[in-house]
């Protein structure tokens, strides 16, 4: 079988052609529910007005049969007929060998004999055609009674009726039609904006925004939603430039490094042991690049929320004493003091050997920077829905700039240049802190003091 | 439309096709009280019938006579009727 052309199959694929189609069929079958509730309302109502009124007259008629015979029934027609300005009764009295006896009917039913006792039969009124609506009543003595009426009228009422409905569903078919057209278009038109964004961003421009109307409607929110995903994906993809490029800058020192290393040995090493040296070095060195590989590996593993299905209720205060104990050794070497407030039993879910890790990154940068003389804390309290865990130092601190972007890969503040490091310890807390729902907040230790110190506050939530 | 009006057409015999109605096709039926002998029978029940002299039955009956020997039978029996119906009111 041939497909239709394809602009064809896109408009009848089209969701907005689906939803007008959807609005036109609702709308009509408003429509017809309305027509069928008027229709059994009025015309259906004199059908039913009309066989109650029917009924009543044989019972009637069936009385005055049973009390005077015959006869007092003939004379109960003739009287009715008589009397009858409506012109619309029928009454048809056949005896037991089927001669009529009164009434005002040629002739019964031609089925008069069927199993059900109404009929509607086509009738002839001084030559003009009508309907009569009559039932069958079979009276003891084998006599049979046709009462019923002349619906002309009410047939011509039904035809005013039946007229006016279908015009009126004419009339609904157009303006469902009118109003599925409008819809489409208006979906269309609406959704245009989002679509060129799209095509746009997929032929790699990621500059364009979806347009908003200000409505503040379901495309505007689609809209926004759109543009907030495009800025966090822009905002992502120079995030992953700065690494490439920070990687590509902050590897070369140590690998130049090396390489000048082993170059220098190579050409003046004046024996077995001094080559024996520089292969050591070098080997020190490249291990030293390893080690940032993996750090950079392990905070995007950790920012990639895998761990999370390992998390666990843990107790803090053993993970924070044994990180106290951890750089005791290496403060004192240093001349610092280290002093460790940590309440029992601070509980948490988290996984405990990142926890630990970050809080030790804590720790090593508040050991490095800090001055001989100078005092490290590491405090730990509970609040009302997280616990905090706090180290400050005496060191230089960071400025509000610095503060701003500590915890960006590879990033190290000025004052820090001397210092060995990576710049990654505090990418690695800050992605700790994310992966727990908590976060990581810098401060001068000392504000106002010349050596402001750093006050690292780490909130896990409990 | 067509498909429109078949559907209502078939909604203008639903209520007597419920009450189990059976449609004669075939025969017509025809009235036999829109005739002048129709017309006779009334002016004689009016005629034995008290108060039928009284107005407005008699005025009523006289015009009734008159459209039924024009040959407005239909019409002559309707004014007859309400003759008929004029007197026997009185006598109630």
């Amino acid at each position: 079988m041939a497909l239709p052309p394809r602009p064809v199959r896109r408009v009848l694929g089209s969701a907005s052609l689906r939803f007008a189609l959807l609005f036109a069929v609702l709308f009509l079958g408003a429509g017809l529910a309305f027509a069928a509730v008027l229709w059994w309302g009025t015309a259906g109502a004199l059908d039913r007005q009309t066989d109650a009124a029917i009924r009543a007259d044989a019972t009637a008629m069936q009385e005055r049969w049973r009390a005077g015979g015959p006869a007092a029934l003939v004379d109960a027609i003739e009287t009715r007929l008589a009397a009858d300005v409506e012109n619309e009764m029928l009454y048809l009295l056949l005896s037991a060998d089927r001669e009529p006896l009164a009434g005002n009917l040629d002739d019964p039913p031609p089925q008069q004999d069927s199993d059900i006792p109404w009929f509607r039969v086509p009738l002839l009124r001084d030559d003009e055609p009508s309907e009569a609506r009559l039932y069958r009543l079979d009276l003891g003595d084998g006599s049979r009674l046709f009462v019923g009426r002349d619906v002309a009228e009410k047939l011509r009422l039904r035809t005013l009726l039946t007229d006016a409905l279908a015009w009126s569903a004419t009339a609904a078919t157009l303006f469902a039609g009118l109003g599925a057209w409008l819809l489409s278009r208006a979906l269309s038109q609406r959704l245009a904006p989002a679509t060129s964004t799209a095509v746009a961003i997929a032929a790699g421009d990621l500059a364009p925004r979806v347009p908003l109307t200000g409505r503040e409607d379901e495309f505007d929110r689609l809209g926004q939603t759109m543009n907030a995903m495009l800025d966090r994906i822009a905002t992502l993809m120079s995030g992953v430039r700065g690494v490439s490029d920070a990687i590509a800058h902050d590897l070369r020192t140590p690998i130049a490094r090396a390489r000048s290393k082993l170059e220098e040995a190579l050409g003046s090493a004046s024996d077995e042991v001094a080559l024996r040296g520089a292969i050591e070095q070098g080997i020190a060195d490249l291990d030293g690049i390893t080690r940032i590989f993996q750090a950079v590996l392990r905070i995007a593993e950790v920012e990639a929320g895998a761990r999370r299905a390992a998390f666990a209720p843990f107790d803090m205060t053993p993970v924070l004493e044994d990180a106290a104990d951890l750089y005791l050794p290496s403060a004192e070497s240093q001349g610092a003091v280290l002093e460790a407030d940590i309440p029992p039993n601070l509980m948490l879910t988290g996984d405990r050997d990142l926890v630990l890790q970050a809080v030790a990154n804590l720790l090593d940068n508040a050991v490095k920077f800090t001055p001989e003389g100078g005092t490290i804390r590491l405090v730990a309290r509970r609040g009302a829905r997280a616990v905090y865990i706090e180290v400050s130092d005496d060191g230089p601190g960071l400025s509000a700039e610095d503060r701003e972007r500590a915890g960006t890969r590879f990033f190290r503040a000025d004052s820090a240049r001397t210092t060995p490091g990576s710049g990654l310890g505090l990418s690695l807390v800050r992605a700790v802190a994310a992966l727990h729902r908590g976060d990581l907040r810098l401060a001068d230790a000392h504000p106002g003091d010349p050596r402001p110190g750093l006050l690292a506050t780490l909130r896990l939530p409990a | 439309m067509r498909l429109i009006l078949s559907l209502l057409a078939l909604m203008s015999t639903a209520p007597f096709d419920l009450a189990g109605a059976t449609t004669a096709q075939a025969e017509v039926v025809r009235v036999t009280t829109d005739s002048a002998a129709y017309c006779g029978e009334l002016s004689q029940r009016l005629s034995v019938t008290p108060h039928a002299e009284a107005e407005p039955a008699r005025s009523l009956a006289e015009e009734g006579r008159r459209l039924c020997d024009n040959g407005y039978v239909r019409t002559g029996v309707a004014k007859l009727r309400r003759a008929l119906r004029a007197a026997m009111n009185q006598a109630n």
